[in-house]
């Protein structure tokens, strides 16, 4: 019970994130694939940054240990990244981005949002057991972490992601790695 | 303390403090209840909650038996909240789209490229949302519970999905977008 007050107060936060960041709008989404506006980039690799430094600190620590670590199995991993970017390309949101811009109340984000997702969510838990015992099993290397996998020490590993976040980050807004939005 | 409240009013934040709320948000959800985030997860549930009600015999597979059982989950209540997150956010600058005449279609970008119809803007919505949901499937989850969980826990699942998104997103981009891309 109190987990679910948790994550009721969890996702209050989240979505007010996205609200802020902007995500809860089609032309943001869009716009980091045309290299227009790299808000969405900017956002997720801020956030990792913070969540995994925070996350291995406090781990060190002995202060929490880790849930189930997402699994790695390339082909699916990668198929799966592509077809969710060209999903997102044509509806210009993602599951969490819809749910904040439907609570927004754009009925574009709460309508056709929500009925996809429920069908493709149908579509997906009747097809299951043909194709994700499947992809599933190429190139599987289970819940591991990129520090376990190579043997990498996790400090060395945020802090290399830290930097290239903020080479990139240096990049966009400096060296113009973001295009001008071409007024037409 | 003015400064802050103003601040919260804003419309658009830098997304450098907003990805700084959401990485605490990240740390937040493994501290208070050893969880990740999540959304795609939660409408999984719910279709089975649905589908089991419709038509329970083909809805009783393993999928739906064992792997996302049905019901009210952690990741349910998660998606209520971004709901209310981003209503309480949109308040806070004024800009609820509640009752507005450009609800139905709300972005002037989409309109600008392929029009005013609110018909067009949901069919191809709608679309989007079913690959979306699908494609979350076959990943192992969306942009919150793999590209954000997985990448703050270092799993390299996370950075191929990420590298997908863009492999994905940038050619139907371009796409749609033809000469205006």
């Amino acid at each position: 019970m109190l987990n679910f007050i948790f994550a009721l107060v969890l996702g209050v936060f989240f979505g007010f994130a996205l609200n802020k960041a902007g995500l809860t709008k089609y032309h943001k989404i869009i716009n980091v694939y045309r290299f227009t506006d790299m808000t969405v980039l900017k956002f997720m690799m801020t956030a990792l940054v913070v969540s995994m430094s925070g996350l291995y600190a406090l781990r060190g620590l002995g202060l929490i240990t880790f849930p189930n670590v997402p699994a790695t199995y390339i082909v699916g991993n990668l198929v799966g990244g592509i077809i969710f970017g060209f999903g997102m390309a044509l509806s210009g949101y993602c599951p969490g981005t819809a749910a904040a811009g439907a609570g927004e109340g754009k009925l574009d984000y709460l309508i056709p949002g929500l009925l996809g997702f429920l069908v493709g969510a149908v579509v997906y838990g009747l097809t299951y057991d043909k194709v994700f015992p499947v992809i599933s099993a190429l190139a599987n290397y289970g819940n591991t972490t990129m520090p376990d996998l190579w043997n990498l020490s996790p400090f060395l590993t945020i802090l290399t992601f830290t930097l290239i976040s903020l080479l990139l980050f240096y990049m966009i807004e400096r060296v113009g790695w973001q295009r001008k939005e071409s007024n037409q | 303390m003015k400064f802050i409240l103003d601040y919260i009013r804003k419309d658009e934040w830098s997304p450098y403090v907003a990805g700084v709320l959401l990485g605490l948000v990240g740390i937040a959800a493994v501290w208070a209840s050893d969880s990740l985030l999540g959304a795609s997860g939660a409408f999984e549930n719910i279709a089975g909650m649905i589908g089991k009600a419709v038509a329970p015999a083909a809805f009783d597979n393993m999928y739906f038996n064992f792997i996302m059982p049905p019901g009210i989950t952690y990741g349910v209540m998660l998606v209520v909240g971004i709901f209310f997150g981003g209503m309480i956010g949109a308040a806070t600058s004024g800009t609820l789209k509640w009752g507005k005449k450009d609800s139905a279609n709300s972005d002037e970008q989409w309109k600008r490229i392929f029009g005013a119809q609110t018909w067009k803007r949901w069919l191809i919505a709608f679309f989007g949302a079913i690959i979306l949901e699908y494609a979350a499937g076959i990943a192992g989850g969306c942009t919150s519970g793999l590209a954000i969980s997985g990448g703050m826990l270092l799993a390299p699942a996370a950075f191929i999905f990420i590298a997908g998104m863009f492999v994905g997103g940038i050619p139907t981009a371009w796409l749609i977008y033809g000469k205006r891309f």
